[in-house]
């Protein structure tokens, strides 16, 4: 492999990490019901509260995209100063 | 047999076991060096470094504390699942950029990074033991909570056959023996037993408390009848402490002393990548968990109060065991499995105190055999101390889990920043990380927690980074 296409390929890797990671920031925000009415009694679906489940499922997602971006990570043993 | 006593035989049995892992840690070593001693030589590999990980992030708190918690908040407590994630999110603006320093420089401690990063700067010392002062009293914090966990779960996992003091100092002395006899090595490989103990426990209690009530939905139904409140979408400001919560978390567990030498101490950058994309589900299947088993208590103990709540995992395990000879020994299990996470936690941060004053605080060499053994000292004398604060709980194991957070978060901007923002100066980071201190210790000493839901330590954090960022824009 060339050297500018290792480049191209870290380069990418970055990307597709902060986009990852951009993902998260996002799936947070959806988390917290704050844009339901306080107090509002809430729908059962499968068993928890319609708030919960959203919130589970912001967390699944969160968990898979921020599991790949830690693969992506380029983590080297030496040198590197900072920052 | 009484199921008190087959309790006693399960925590003896597992007691064995730890002595066995510890003397083999003890013969593994290659030197006296810290560097043997705190970081097990640097050679922690993938499968050792994600339970280890595993069995010291998710600690007494998540087993005992959080079930309590979310008894006490109800269905809002799913917040701790996103708390928990959060630290792994946060770890990636830390272990990627520390990492490769912490290889070519040989760090043994935080403040190694300190002391590289502001070296020949006015305020670089003061910064160092400032940061090793508020980390340790953060830990030792720390090990308030895992020694009060300790003594409620000893307590009841004998059915009172051990008293809760026997447990606190019994099981203290245990800790403090397989640390100092095997450092690193011995923490680490009892973090594998406890970590698998703690993975197993979990399954269990959820299979048994779900078929118990009649499903997730026939709980659901219970709890919302029992306390509405707490199926309810929460309100303003309990959504600003739950956003608040990820944020004092996230960020203040991030640079907790103890996951920052597994950085260190790992065998490869490949290996700690690895080992944290994993580590970053264990939220979704061990504080889901704790969470439904907490809610489920709801209608089960209808009236518990604040202190007394923090005993729900040992009252439900209790009723557990006296359903049969099945659930005695499954809830046996689970009792020691929470033992074990509460020990895999102490015994972590046990051995970062002794690493944090010894080189931070003190500012002795990271070569030194005799670091290693003061360090070893200093840990058996904070442990008494805490210990004997422990016999008398006074606060919820999720107060003393925030207090400790509000702390070990005005630590987090000299890391975070300090990797990311080349103009940042050892002085304005200094007052930052004072300032936010000062903060953060009068919300506590004033009563004052939250405002609005937010942490107190948060806006101290918040000041903190101020501080830090513009004072060392003007200095540039």
């Amino acid at each position: 492999m060339r050297p500018g296409d290792e480049t191209a390929r870290e380069a990418r890797r970055r990307r597709v990490r902060r986009a990852l990671l951009g993902g998260v920031g996002v799936l947070y925000v959806v988390s917290v019901p704050w844009y339901r009415g306080p107090d509002t009694a809430p729908v059962i679906v499968l068993g928890v509260p319609d708030w919960v489940l959203v919130a589970f499922c912001c967390y699944v997602g969160v968990a898979v995209m921020n599991a790949v971006a830690w693969l992506l990570a380029d983590i080297r043993d030496g040198e590197e100063d900072a920052p | 047999m009484s199921a008190g006593t087959l309790g006693v035989l399960g925590l003896g049995l597992y007691l064995v076991v730890l002595g066995g892992l510890a003397a083999v840690a003890h013969r593994a070593r290659r030197d006296l060096s810290p560097a043997d001693h705190f970081l097990a030589g640097r050679q922690l590999g993938v499968f050792v470094l994600f339970l280890t990980l595993y069995a010291t992030a998710f600690s007494g708190n998540s087993l005992v504390g959080y079930p309590a918690e979310a008894y006490r908040r109800g269905y809002a407590w799913i917040m701790a699942t996103a708390f928990m994630l959060a630290i792994a999110v946060v770890s990636q603006m830390l272990v990627p950029r520390l990492r490769p320093l912490a290889v070519t420089h040989a760090f043994v401690t935080p403040g190694d990074w300190i002391r590289h990063r502001f070296r020949g700067e006015r305020g670089c010392v003061a910064a160092t033991v400032v940061v090793g002062v508020v980390m340790t009293v953060a830990l030792a914090n720390f090990l308030l909570a895992q020694l009060v966990a300790m003594g409620h779960v000893a307590s009841q996992v004998s059915g009172g056959l051990l008293p809760y003091w026997a447990g606190v100092v019994g099981l203290a002395a245990v800790v403090l023996g397989y640390e100092t006899l095997g450092g690193m090595r011995a923490v680490a490989w009892t973090d594998v037993l406890q970590g698998l103990l703690m993975f197993v426990g979990l399954g269990a209690m959820l299979w048994w408390v779900l078929g118990e009530a009649g499903g997730l939905a026939a709980v659901t139904r219970a709890v919302a009848a029992t306390r509405p409140s707490a199926v309810m979408v929460p309100d303003r400001q309990a959504c600003l402490n739950w956003a608040s919560t990820i944020v004092l978390v996230g960020v203040g567990a991030s640079v907790y002393p103890q996951a920052i030498q597994r950085v260190y101490a790992a065998r490869s950058g490949q290996t700690l990548g690895r080992a944290l994309a994993l580590l970053t589900f264990m939220p979704l299947v061990t504080i889901v968990v704790v969470t439904l088993v907490g809610v489920s208590a709801i209608p089960r103990f209808a009236h518990l109060g604040a202190i007394e709540a923090d005993a729900v995992l040992p009252r439900l395990l209790a009723a557990w065991a006296a359903s049969g000879p099945f659930g005695a020994v499954s809830a046996m299990l689970v009792f020691v499995a929470a033992l074990a996470a509460i020990m895999s936690t102490a015994d972590s941060v046990l051995l970062s105190l002794g690493s944090v004053v010894a080189g931070d605080v003190l500012g002795r060499s990271g070569d030194d055999p005799r670091t290693t053994r003061l360090g070893k000292q200093i840990a058996a004398t904070i442990l008494v101390g805490m210990t004997s604060l422990a016999l008398v709980p006074r606060l919820t194991l999720w107060r003393l889990t925030e207090l400790k957070m509000e702390l070990l978060v005005q630590c987090a901007p000299v890391f975070l920043l300090g990797l990311h923002v080349s103009r940042l100066r050892a002085l304005p980071v200094l007052i930052g990380v004072v300032v936010g201190t000062l903060i953060a210790s009068a919300g506590v000493l004033t009563g004052v927690a939250r405002i609005q839901g937010i942490h107190v330590g948060v806006l101290g954090l918040v000041a903190n980074v101020a501080i830090a960022v513009v004072g060392s824009g003007r200095r540039s």
